[in-house]
């Protein structure tokens, strides 16, 4: 006698359609988790570096002088190429904006121009892709580097946890060094517009004059996003490269592979970031 | 040796501990249980360079065991939070077989890092001790240059030197001779007698038959890795 169970089509056809919704389900889930996972651990990340620069005993010795030697490397040596794009920066466009002006009779809006589009705009977002193109890019691949070779494995084990040491100090610099770097950034390309716009002769005010239209025009609110910007744009610069990088697992994992998508994205929270605060201010 | 015999406190403890790590796919599990206190010089063979490393891991707690506890120092790493166990891994001197040191930080700077997280020692003070070390390891002082200025055997000295940094409960020893055996073995015993007799304990962990070996070695206690356990080895 056969003693095997015949299962009825129809039943059948039921067995075969639940695990096609169990995958259906599974990889909507997987791409639900995907696309939320790195953005909720960005935000907890960012959470954590502020908790952690909060708590007196996270300034160690050691963060201190690793927070320093970031500052050095993020903000002093980057001086010069800053003053440089600064005075290029500012020939060009106080210049122009000066020459302009003039040709439509507005000379007395010059004030108010230059701190919507220099101090509010356009010294943000190049100062940030400078710092990205300079120093987040060596941040990016030292820390990849070290994640590699497993002396960040060795750092833990020896007791100094990495995020402490490697992301905090990293990320506080960042900030620190985008605000000074982008302040020193305007005040060199005001200097260099009024210096070529009086060598061109089109400048008609003198230096305190200029200096008075420029920065009387600033108001409160521009102060404020000012230093929003640049701040949060070195945090998230600062974060987006430290992340990057400590997300490479193994010995082969290619550092210089991650450096073009971290750029990008960098770049594009960068602008992000200056049109949302834009609009919020 | 009467001063460290004295010292018995158990200073790491594997509770019927078991470990699970996947190589090259294949799951292996390792069965330890091991008692070290202040003052033993345990010396432990394995039998693969990867084991070297994953058992002086499950010593600081850095691998969760699949069964079982680690305890350091009485605290089960399991059961520590992340500020205590890191606090507690400043207490453990160690010397790496790979990733040894942060290429961007001058050899000084690597060697003073644990102590200058972990301590409030002054600096001085411990330029002066790893100036001592130094020494007694065979540098002519503490190297100023970056890690891939020096040779490999000094870089193996100056790993000696950060592991008997300070005042450690433990010591752990990844193939601390690779390379320079008989230039830094006298130093490297005197080293381990002078952390022994402060009470500290010292795991030496070696895949090599020349120290395994090597009788004059004053291990308490010796140890081999092999078919998944962990097993003493009576001499």
């Amino acid at each position: 006698m056969n003693t095997e169970q015949v299962i009825p089509s129809e039943a059948n056809d039921t067995l075969d359609t639940v695990p096609k919704l169990r995958r259906l389900l599974a990889s909507i889930g997987r791409r639900t988790i995907g696309l939320w996972q790195w953005p909720v651990e960005f935000i907890s990340d960012a959470a954590a570096v502020i908790w952690q620069s909060c708590r007196p005993i996270t300034w160690r010795r050691s963060i201190r002088t690793e927070f320093m030697r970031q500052c050095y490397q993020v903000g002093a040596q980057a001086l010069p190429f800053i003053l440089v794009s600064g005075i290029f920066v500012g020939f060009g466009i106080v210049a122009q904006s000066l020459h302009w002006l003039k040709v439509f009779g507005s000379t007395a809006l010059f004030g108010g121009f230059m701190s919507a589009v220099l101090v509010r705009e356009i010294a943000p977002v190049l100062v940030g892709l400078i710092v990205i193109g300079r120093s987040g890019s060596t941040l990016l691949v030292e820390l990849g580097t070290m994640k590699t070779r497993g002396q960040v494995h060795m750092l833990d084990a020896q007791g100094i946890d990495p995020f402490l040491y490697l992301v905090v100090p990293r990320v506080l610099a960042f900030c620190v060094c985008m605000f000074s770097l982008t302040t020193v950034f305007v005040a060199v390309a005001l200097l260099a517009g009024f210096l070529s716009g009086t060598l061109v002769g089109i400048t008609q005010f003198g230096f305190f004059d200029f200096l008075n239209r420029a920065l009387g025009s600033i108001g409160r609110a521009t102060y404020v996003l000012f230093t929003l910007k640049t701040v949060v744009i070195g945090f998230v610069v600062a974060l987006i490269s430290c992340k990057m990088a400590l997300s490479l697992s193994g010995v082969s994992a290619r550092v210089l592979d991650i450096m073009p998508r971290g750029f990008a994205k960098s770049a594009l929270a960068t602008l992000i970031i200056s049109i949302a605060l834009t609009i919020l201010f | 040796m009467a001063r460290i015999l004295e010292k018995q406190r158990v200073i790491l403890r594997f509770d019927d501990t078991v470990f699970t790590s996947a190589t090259g796919g294949v799951a292996e599990s390792d069965e330890v249980s091991l008692s070290v206190c202040g003052g033993d010089l345990v010396l432990i063979r394995l039998a693969r360079l990867e084991q070297t490393a994953a058992f002086a891991d499950a010593c600081a707690g850095i691998i969760e065991p699949t069964s079982g506890a680690v305890n350091f120092l009485g605290r089960n790493w399991s059961e520590l939070p992340p500020d205590q166990a890191n606090a507690l891994r400043g207490r453990i001197g160690r010397v790496f077989k790979t990733g040894n040191w942060i290429n961007h930080l001058s050899l000084m700077e690597n060697i003073l890092l644990p102590q200058r997280h972990h301590t409030r020692r002054s600096t001085r003070q411990l330029c002066d001790e790893a100036g001592y070390l130094a020494q007694q390891f065979g540098l002519p002082g503490v190297p100023l240059g970056l890690p891939g200025d020096l040779t490999a055997a000094d870089l193996q000295r100056a790993a000696c030197v950060r592991a008997f940094m300070g005042r450690h409960s433990l010591i752990l020893l990844e193939e601390p001779t690779t390379g320079i055996f008989l230039e830094i073995i006298s130093a490297l015993m005197n080293a381990v007698r002078e952390a022994r007799e402060r009470g500290a304990a010292v795991i030496w962990l070696t895949r090599k038959h020349l120290i395994w070996n090597d009788q004059t070695l004053p291990a308490t206690q010796r140890y081999q890795l092999a078919a998944g356990k962990l097993m003493e080895v009576t001499t």
